[in-house]
Parts: C-alpha cells; structure tokens; sequence
C-alpha cells in the first residue's frame, strides 16, 4: 500500500515537478558542461579549463561582473527602502488607501519593455524633462540623459518596476502583525522608530529577504533594461553572455551564464544575511 | 488632527508622483502613436500639430506587427492549455494527498523564477541545437513557457485543490457517484476559478516573455515584445513604438484585471453556498 502511495505520488508529479526538475536540471548541466569544452557544437569536445582561465582573465568580464552587481544590489536596495515606509504607511486602512495601493502597484501591469519606451520619451534630448529644466530656468540648453554612464537610467528603471513587488511582498508581512503587539510597544513608551526597529523590522524579516534575492537576481540578470537605456561603454553579464553566443561561442557564454548563477546564488545568500542582520539590529 | 492633516499631504504627494510616474509618460505614448508623418512633433508645440491614426494602419499593413500579434495570441494560449494539463496532476498530489518531503517539493517547483531567464533561453537553446531541433521554434517556445510559467499554474492549482472540501467528496461517494461525476460535483466548483487564473496567468505571461521568444524564435518567429524590443533598438522611430507599447500594455491591464477578481472569487465558502 505504501509502495503503491509512493507510486502514485510520483506519477502525479512527474508532468509537473518533473518537466521542471528535467528542464532546469538540462539548462545548468549543460551550462556548466560546456562552460568546461564539453558539448561542443562546432570543433572538438573535450574537458578543458581554457575557457574559464580566458574568459576571466578578460577585463570584459571583470567590468561586467562589477556593474551587474552594482546594479542587482542598488535596485534591491532602493526599491526596498522606498516599499517600506508605504508598507507601513498602507498597514491600516483609511480613505482612500485602496486607491493609493493600486496606482503604486500599477507598474507590476506594465511590460518592462513599455516602461524603458516610456522613460526614453521622457529623458530624450528634446523629452520632457529636458524641455521642463530649461522651461524652469535651470538648464540653459538640453543634456544627453540617455544611456547615462551611472546606470541611473537603469537603476530608476528597476526600482520603478520592482518597488511594487517589493511593497506586495511587505505589505503582507507588515499587515499580519497583530495591533496589540504594537500597541505594547507604544504603551511601553517606543516612538515610532522604536517601534519599526525593534518590533516591525524583526518581524518583517523574511518578506524581505525574499524581496530582496528576487529583486536581486532579477536585476542582476538584466538584458532589456541594459540594452534599451544602459550605458553604451558598459555591458551586463547577461548581454556579454548575449553576445558571446550570437558569435557562436557558447563556451564563452556559458562562463559567463555560470558565474551568473553562481554570483546570483552567493549574492543574494550574503544579501539575506545582511539584510537580517541589519534588521535585527546587530549592524549599527 | 495633525494625523490626518500628514495623511492628506502624503496622498496628494503619491497621487502627484503618480501623475508623473504614470500619466504623463502614457499621455504622451497615446500622443506619440497619433502623430502624422505629415508634420512632425516638434520640441516647441505641446501637443502633436496634425493627429491621425495613420502610424496605427501604417503599422498594420506594412511591418511585422500582423504576424507578431499571431504568433503571440497563438503561442500565448498554447502555453496556457499545455501548463494547466502538466499542473493539474502536480497541484493535485500537493494539495490532496500528504506525503514526506511535500514542502520541499512545493519549494523545488519554484525553481524556474530563480534561474535567470536568459540562462534558460540560451542553454536551452543549446540543448536544442545538440538534439538537431533549432528549427523546431514554435513547439519550443511553447514547450519552455510552459515549463517556465509552471510554478505559477501550480501554485495556484494547489490552493484550489486544498480547497475542495471532504464532506462534499464523501458525500458524493455515498450517494453512489462514479469517479468522473464525483470531479464534477465537488471538485469542479471548487477547481473553477483555479483553472480560469491559471489559464490567464500562464497566457500573460507568455505574452509578455522576452528572453526565450527573443533568443530561441528569431529570427523566424517575431513576438509583440521582440518586435517592440527592435523597435526600440536598431530600427527606433517614436511613434511606431508607441503604437506596439500600446498594443502590448493595454489589452493585458484588462487581463490582470479580470485576474485579480478571479483570485478574489476563488473561495470554497462563496461557491458551496456555505461557510
């Protein structure tokens, strides 16, 4: 009976978990085997560490893990701090509160892709912006904003579309905390900042953290953004990763796609630790 | 009162960083899109000096945009169906039956969101090429969204199934129903707005997938995002690309809409008529 339990369950979850098990199992073995010579598709297939000693030593490469780190940890980090004060903000309802959640959520509705066309009309040398500076007196002629070589573009991009999925993930971790906790607080004399560092920040841990990796790794991992208003001297990991397979070299790109997955993975686990740490209070 | 007075000011600041984080750049998209060729917008006019739908028929008749919207509204639903059968088995198992390692295995079908989604196009592509099916692209986008939007179909699916009460299966049992009419009378109603959110959800998504449609179907198969995405690069001509965010940004806000209420109905007390 138990054997035939077992059985069935794995039946039952062999389309689903197994299609994904399988797929994602293939798509990281054959990342990591051709990032070693195997799977060759053009020349000879055979181990070899020539790919990782080449790709790494190249200042390509250096450049582009710095800056998709910079931007992977700045969009987490800015779209965190702006989500958690209208968390809180949010927390109980009043009038209109409905109202206000819905238009700070409405970027979760828009493509990425519309969002990069919607900044670029804005910032564009004779956008919006532009046109509103000079209009205001302070610029007195208009200035290339796009594809600034900050990243600005880039990181407002990623916190416009990822502080909604942020202020989702924490404004249920802040509504379940039960009023009288709160109101113990106040009764024992924490004012409001006592109260978001001792009792909410604690609480709200975990929904952060996991805001934080996915938004972490989502950005980190950024191709559309980079390419539609990035810097033009900078590449992402993922556009390198991009370009080195458009050239027909996949071992090249698979470096890249591994060392993606492993920054992603060591990242967002010292991301989480951080973040918990801070948020208990023992960083000061 | 000071309260209240904060609270006011806070609205009327959100609502004003709204109107510029949302209604001006989509004002000016509408706009952008109705400008005619004839006279161009310039710098010192406020609003398009001659407005037309011409851009909009132009578009239609004369670029990719016809086939785009095919292989997308075709790819989209085939996705949706193709996820909610390989779910359906899954969710079951998780949401019905108890067994060891249950929670990790709900963990692990959330894999697919973890791996960068260009990771996913270019190795699965890879392996593609390694089996001779590069030319397979359409079956392939279907088949890789599927599998990549699972996680969703399956978390849904499985709140449903947690859902579908014992008594109104045993009572069904007892009253004699075979199998297939006891699915009917106490799975289904509880199942219904499970399967609706996870056809739509899956369907959204597939609309809105870059990577994959980007690196596996081109350069034979063009989407509304691949599209948009080299109307935005190489071949950049404002209006043009302000009729393809439209297309791609209007018709899915309506989508997630109706999603949201079907999350909302999806609640064993409102459809049993009890609590």
């Amino acid at each position: 009976m138990i054997a035939r339990k077992w059985l069935l369950v794995l039946a039952l979850l062999t389309p689903g978990l197994g299609l994904i098990l399988l797929l994602i199992g293939m798509v990281v073995y054959i990342a990591i085997a051709q990032s070693f010579g195997f799977y060759a598709l053009r020349g000879d297939s055979a181990f070899s560490t020539e790919f990782w000693s080449e790709v790494l030593g190249r200042k390509l490469f250096s450049k582009a893990v710095r800056y998709s780190i910079y931007v992977g940890v700045w969009s987490a980090v800015l779209s965190i701090a702006l989500a958690y004060p209208l968390a809180i903000w949010l927390r109980k309802p009043f009038p209109g509160s409905i109202g206000i959640g819905a238009i700070l959520k409405a970027p979760l509705l828009v493509h990425g892709l519309v969002a990069a066309f919607l900044f670029i009309n804005v910032i564009s040398y004779n956008g919006l912006l532009n046109q509103a500076m000079q209009g205001l007196g302070i610029w007195s002629e208009p200035r290339r904003l796009q594809n600034d070589s900050n990243a600005i573009g880039v990181l407002l991009l990623q916190t416009w579309k990822n502080m909604p999925f942020a202020l989702l993930l924490l404004a249920g971790a802040v509504q379940s905390i039960s009023e009288d906790v709160l109101d113990a607080a106040r009764d024992m004399g924490a004012g409001s900042w006592a109260r978001f560092r001792k009792v909410i920040a604690p609480l709200t841990v975990s929904g952060m953290q996991a805001a934080m990796v996915i938004i972490f790794i989502g950005a980190l991992a950024d191709f559309t953004f980079q390419t539609t208003v990035g810097p033009t001297n900078l590449q992402s990991m993922a556009q390198l990763m991009v370009s080195f397979k458009v050239r027909g070299d996949w071992h090249s790109a698979a470096v890249v796609g591994v060392s993606l997955m492993i920054i992603a993975l060591v990242g967002s686990a010292v991301l989480a630790v951080v973040a918990r740490a801070v948020m208990r209070g023992r960083i000061r | 009162m000071n309260h209240a007075w904060l609270n006011s000011m806070l609205m009327a600041m959100v609502v004003g960083i709204a109107f510029i984080w949302l209604a001006i750049p989509f004002t000016m998209a509408v706009l952008w899109s109705l400008v005619d060729p004839v006279e161009p917008w310039t710098a010192d006019k406020l609003l398009p000096p001659t407005m037309s739908f011409y851009r909009w028929t132009d578009m239609w008749e004369n670029s990719s945009l016809k086939s785009a919207l095919v292989s997308s509204y075709t790819l989209a639903p085939s996705a949706a169906i193709l996820a909610l059968s390989l779910a359906f088995p899954t969710a079951y198992a998780l949401g019905r039956i108890s067994f060891p390692g249950r929670e990790t295995a709900k963990l692990l079908c959330l894999l697919p969101l973890v791996v960068p989604p260009f990771i996913t196009a270019i190795f699965f592509s890879s392996i593609l090429f390694q089996l001779g099916l590069n030319t397979w692209r359409f079956g392939a986008i279907v088949f890789a969204h599927s599998i990549l939007f699972l996680p969703y179909a399956i978390r849904i699916l499985t709140v449903s199934f947690e859902q579908v009460r014992q008594d109104h299966i045993d009572a069904a049992r007892d009253l004699g129903a075979s199998p297939f009419a006891r699915f009917r009378v106490a799975y289904l109603p509880a199942l219904r707005p499970g399967i609706s959110a996870t056809l739509l959800i899956v369907f959204i998504q597939s609309i809105e997938e870059f990577a994959i449609a980007f690196i596996i179907g081109s350069p034979d198969i063009v989407t509304i995002p691949t599209l948009l995405y080299s109307a935005l690069g190489q071949d950049f001509v404002r209006p043009n690309a302000a009729v393809l965010s439209l297309i791609l940004v209007v018709p899915n806000v309506f989508l997630m809409l109706i999603l949201e209420r079907l999350m909302k109905t999806a609640n064993p007390a409102l459809l049993s008529g009890k609590g």
